[in-house]
């Protein structure tokens, strides 16, 4: 039991981990709500379904190609939508949640709303000191921490990420200095969207592929964000694992626990919000700039 | 005769009832150094963001080069070589001091194509070095002292490789020392060169000052502003002796410097 636990927290909470660091890059750059983040881990895995199962071709490339084509996507989506109301913040949340939901119809209409399944890449089980895992689990757990890595990496240690912090931190000053901040908003906005693909393909062969699969881990996300701290990356990693371990040890300890799995994230992104609003790593009151 | 290098025509900016700057033209050679000094709320910072583009100008133009910059979008104009810096520092306070001069060396008109990052990193330290701050290039800027800060904003403009600085108050808040020694480090980037990587063509400057007498010492020209018009343009010592500059400062700074 607590070997399963720990598997599956792992995998979910990798996945949610990598799902709420281009959330919240998104926010902390070009201070919108992408409300349709999930929905692009939903497109990237429908692709991978697509080119994997329907037109044959081999794993890696797909999923390759997926992230590839989610990265555009993510841009244009941005460009097309979000760029012009960037400045109205309850008007991004609204048109995100429509290209999300447009995103879901086609895709109800395109395949329907069954349940897909996807073959694992390698088949079998391994055993590491007594627990044992699927490689697809292995593969899925590893495939995460590296996409956080790689995202670490390319904040810290090169141009394009000194820039978006340099604009996360204060995007006057950085335009000032000369810094073209909507391509770098646009920029991020295609980091993020290749994040979520990378989620999605992560977990297509672990669970089901349909068209609702963005709604829970948006809810997720979110909270894992609040959680956190708004804005703050280590934050909502950190969120985002705790809630993929409270939610598989509430499925797993908890009698008829599946069906609670969704109050998980909410409950406690509202205790949060009454005991903490300003979440783990979040600062109150950012200092009064002149 | 050639273009002159920034030119400002006739330029306004009206709040409501509140004229800001109401009318101002001058010039700005490429190899002057100009002080625009004015009492409080003169509009000496307003016509600074005017000419950056922070704020737009509700009539007037201001041409750099020949050509038409007026309420251009301000990185655009960053990259057409104007760098300005601000009265109240305003560093990126989560980000180490080095970091903070290698976003100003990302803009496209210091980024080379094919740069390194170690290359960047380079250049960034060769401006701290010259502004005597290197060795906190790896400090958070929230942990370094005002002066310092000062340098910092100086670091990141000089970073960015400018034709033209727009200093803004660069010796507020420092101590009699530390203002001498800014003084003489904005007179040699003035006369230029080459400073590691970083190369100067020893960019013009307009320095926007309250400390008079430390400003007279280093500018080849003074315009004097007041009540968002100018009254008076011309050399420090000109000024100085001028009766209307006197008038409109309550005259105590400005006759002391004259005994």
């Amino acid at each position: 039991m607590v070997e399963a636990i720990l598997i599956n927290g792992l995998v979910l909470g990798g996945m949610y981990a990598v799902l709420a660091v281009g959330f919240a890059l998104v926010f902390g750059v070009a201070k919108i709500l992408n409300m349709a983040h999930t929905a692009f881990y939903m497109v990237g895995a429908y692709l991978i379904l697509i080119m994997s199962i329907m037109l044959g071709f081999p794993s890696l490339p797909s999923i390759v190609l997926a992230i590839a084509i989610m990265g555009i996507t993510g841009r244009v989506i941005y460009k097309l939508f979000l760029d012009r109301v960037k400045e109205h913040p309850v008007a991004v949340m609204i048109i995100s949640v429509g290209v999300a939901i447009l995103f879901q119809e086609v895709l109800l209409i395109g395949f329907g709303g069954h349940f897909r399944g996807i073959d694992p890449f390698i088949h079998g089980f391994v055993e590491i000191g007594g627990i044992r895992a699927a490689y697809q689990q292995v593969i899925a757990i590893v495939t995460s921490l590296l996409a956080l890595v790689a995202i670490r990496l390319l904040l810290s240690k090169t141009q394009v990420g000194n820039a978006i912090r340099a604009v996360a931190e204060d995007r006057e000053i950085a335009n000032v200095m000369g810094i073209d901040v909507s391509r770098i908003c646009v920029i991020t906005m295609g980091i993020s969207a290749v994040l979520a693909a990378v989620a999605g393909a992560v977990v297509a062969p672990v669970f089901m592929v349909h068209p609702l699969m963005w709604l829970h881990p948006l809810t997720i996300v979110l909270a894992a964000v609040v959680l956190g701290g708004l804005g703050s990356i280590k934050g909502s990693i950190l969120g985002a694992f705790i809630l993929g371990f409270a939610e598989t040890a509430v499925i797993f300890l908890v009698p008829m626990g599946a069906f609670l799995r969704g109050a998980v994230g909410l409950s406690v992104m509202v205790v949060v919000l009454l005991l903490r609003p300003e979440g783990l790593f979040g600062v109150v009151f950012e200092e009064e700039r002149l | 005769m050639a273009a002159p290098f920034l030119e400002v025509e006739n330029l306004c900016k009206h709040f409501g009832e509140l004229r800001a700057v109401d009318g101002a033209s001058f010039h700005v050679g490429q190899d002057e150094m100009v002080g625009l000094i004015g009492p409080n709320g003169a509009g000496k910072t307003t016509l600074m963001r005017l000419i950056t583009g922070i704020l737009k100008p509700t009539s007037g133009t201001v041409r750099f080069k020949g050509e038409d910059i007026t309420g251009q979008d301000t990185a655009k104009i960053v990259n057409k070589g104007i760098a300005p810096t601000f009265q109240v520092v305003k560093p990126f306070r989560h980000l180490p001091v080095g970091a903070n001069v290698m976003v100003s060396c990302l803009c496209p008109r210091a980024k080379r194509r094919g740069d390194w990052v170690k290359t960047v990193e380079l250049r960034a330290r060769d401006a701290l070095e010259f502004c005597g701050i290197a060795d906190l290039a790896l400090e958070p800027a929230s942990v370094v002292s005002h002066g310092d800060l000062k340098r910092l904003e100086v670091a990141r403009a000089i970073a960015t490789e400018p034709e033209l600085l727009l200093l803004d108050e660069p010796f507020g808040g420092l101590s009699p020392a530390e203002t001498e020694l800014m003084g003489k480090f904005l007179r040699r980037l003035h006369r230029g060169g080459r400073f590691g990587r970083l190369h100067s063509e020893g960019p013009a400057m307009v320095i926007v000052e309250h400390k008079l007498s430390d400003l007279m010492k280093i500018v080849d020209r003074v315009i004097v502003l007041s009540f968002g018009q100018i009254i008076v343009e011309g050399t420090p010592d000109e000024v100085v002796r001028n009766k209307e500059v006197i008038e409109a400062y309550i005259g105590k700074e400005v006759s002391s410097l004259v005994s």
